[in-house]
């Protein structure tokens, strides 16, 4: 099957490139130095009131009430940052589904042997698996981490993972679809995420101009990508999942967007 | 039987027509040339018939099939212009992602771009990415992706630009063998080069269809071009013009002599026997006028 080819090929480029293996290296240290300056500290020194208010201040009322939500605080502290930080991420590690080899003319090659819509698809699905495991790979180091530092931790943690995976997934999933849409109409990945951030933030301007002037729109506070994590970073446990539809609706609309411009596009 | 159909295909750029309501219909066989001036409509021809660019009018079928169907994976292969592969990795891993996508099993791959490679003569290559290759190397692993899982149509888009003499000798060879397997449309500037390949002309101009028949034309009877490297240019005129039947001679490009003669004389055996006293060499000798001066002379 060409989309499954393709999905695969999505991890090739990411593992068998020289650009890829610096990609996944400075991962690796961000992640590294936020674990070891940021989450460990934090969760050794929440007891701390001085360090409480510190933290307060820096994650607001809503981090600090997402803390109390959570057993395990490295977990907690893990699931508010996750929830903000990895979108970012995505918005740059999975910007470059189609807009170079557009440019380039590789897509050219692709096009004689599949159609659009399964490159469209198999590059999209190929670079969710790749976020997956990014988060696999964030989730199982504060899981060592707590398995390190508060041993006595462990077994709470372990049960609150899955629930932090699934909703990373879904946060991530309308993210991935967003930079497939983008990425269709850029020339290139440091374009695609430029245009990623910049139209959030013109919508998200519009979407409150709309709402201050004409409003309120209930409706209007859903249509931005990660406009349930206001709301997620407040729940704990499955009852985080009762969101799930918001994602999944973003991702199917993004998803089509991308598709008719993938099929409509010049290569 | 007709490997390309067009009715009416127009593609438009703003107010510029770049291919303007073309109805062409092209038969399997020997190879056949594309030809034009710059902007004829040749890339944006060829773009349309593999899907890169949809049409602002009209439709094409290719091997029986919609422009992108599906049912022409494998069938249908080019070497477009300007397209490169990734050069972030080897030739090998690009070129068996490809045949994979043409539904081969991976061992079935390998073998298939080691044979593809083997016939571009760059086995030595398959490794090496696309940056480690010289310009004419990469124009040869270019077409060798075209020839994976043998199609039967192969359009390709200037394969010798801006290519050294010794690749170009290659990729023509290439192509003679493989015009006994698959039909060959190629566009190019180097008429030259289509004349020693190609079978039949597709003539462009301006979006429109100007000609489409055989290379040699029947109406070129009345002409003999001989190339001449090194002869005394106004004796070699005054000689010929005596020849029973020459009606005019004209010096071309190249050293290329154009002669005019009367239908039903055997000018070409009498000017063979001037030649030969005179001791001037002559590189070839051509029944009717090349292409060259056929279309812009």
């Amino acid at each position: 099957m060409p989309i499954f080819s393709i999905a695969r090929n999505e991890f090739a480029r990411l593992f068998f490139s020289r650009h890829g293996w610096l990609a996944i290296i400075a991962l690796g240290l961000i992640w590294a130095v936020f674990l070891n300056y940021v989450i460990r500290p934090a969760a050794q020194y929440l007891s701390s009131p001085d360090l409480g208010i510190f933290l307060e201040a820096i994650l607001g009322r809503i981090g600090s009430s997402a803390l109390s939500n959570w057993q395990s605080t490295e977990m907690a502290l893990y699931w508010v940052f996750a929830l903000y930080l990895l979108p970012f991420f995505t918005m740059i590690s999975a910007a470059d589904q189609i807009a170079s080899d557009k440019t380039r003319g590789t897509m050219r090659f692709l096009v004689l042997r599949a159609s659009r819509t399964q490159i469209f698809l198999g590059r999209f699905i190929g670079q969710y698996c790749i976020q997956l495991l990014i988060i696999l790979f964030t989730l199982l180091s504060v899981l060592a981490l707590i398995a390190f530092n508060a041993p006595e931790n462990i077994s709470t943690a372990l049960a609150e993972a899955p629930v932090v995976c699934a909703n990373l997934a879904l946060v991530l999933l309308p993210y991935v679809a967003l930079m497939a849409l983008v990425s269709v109409l850029s020339s290139s990945a440091r374009q695609a995420t430029l245009f990623a951030i910049v139209g959030w933030i013109v919508l998200w301007f519009l979407l409150g101009y709309v709402q201050g002037r004409f409003g309120p729109f209930p409706i209007l506070d859903w249509v931005l990508p990660g406009s349930q994590l206001g709301s997620l970073v407040r729940l704990s446990g499955w009852d985080t999942l009762n969101l799930a539809p918001i994602p999944l609706l973003h991702t199917v609309v993004l998803l089509a967007l991308g598709w008719f411009a993938m099929r409509r596009c010049d290569l | 039987m007709s490997i390309i159909n067009t009715q009416g295909l127009s593609k438009h750029y703003g107010s510029v027509k770049a291919l303007d309501a073309l109805d062409l219909s092209l038969e399997a066989g020997e190879p056949i040339a594309l030809i034009g001036p710059n902007g004829a409509g040749k890339t944006t021809l060829l773009s349309l018939l593999c899907g890169f660019i949809r049409p602002s009018a009209g439709a094409a079928q290719v091997l029986g099939e919609n422009v992108g169907s599906r049912a022409l994976s494998g069938k249908l292969s080019a070497l477009p212009q300007d397209a490169h592969l990734d050069p972030r990795f080897s030739v090998q891993r690009q070129l068996g992602l490809f045949a994979r996508l043409q539904g081969m099993k991976s061992s079935d791959a390998k073998r298939e771009v080691q044979r593809v490679l083997d016939t571009v003569q760059l086995t030595d290559s398959a490794s090496k990415k696309p940056g480690e290759l010289s310009h004419g190397m990469r124009k040869r692993v270019s077409l060798a992706q075209a020839l994976i899982g043998k199609p039967e149509l192969i359009l390709l888009d200037e394969p010798t630009a801006g290519i050294d003499p010794p690749n170009v000798k290659i990729i023509r060879d290439l192509v003679r063998n493989e015009s006994k397997n698959a039909t060959f449309i190629i566009s190019s500037h180097n008429l030259d080069e289509l004349e020693k390949l190609c079978g039949s002309v597709v003539y462009l101009s301006e979006g429109k269809l100007v000609e489409y028949g055989p290379i040699e034309a029947t109406s070129d009877d009345g002409f003999l071009t001989v190339r001449l490297p090194s002869v005394p240019e106004e004796q070699f005129i005054r000689e010929c013009r005596k020849l029973s039947g020459v009606l005019d001679v004209q010096r071309q490009a190249q050293g290329d002599y154009l002669i005019k003669q009367t239908e039903g004389h055997a000018v070409d055996q009498a000017l063979l026997s001037l030649l030969a006293k005179n001791g001037w060499r002559y590189r070839h000798l051509i029944k009717g006028r090349s292409l060259e001066e056929r279309l812009y002379g």
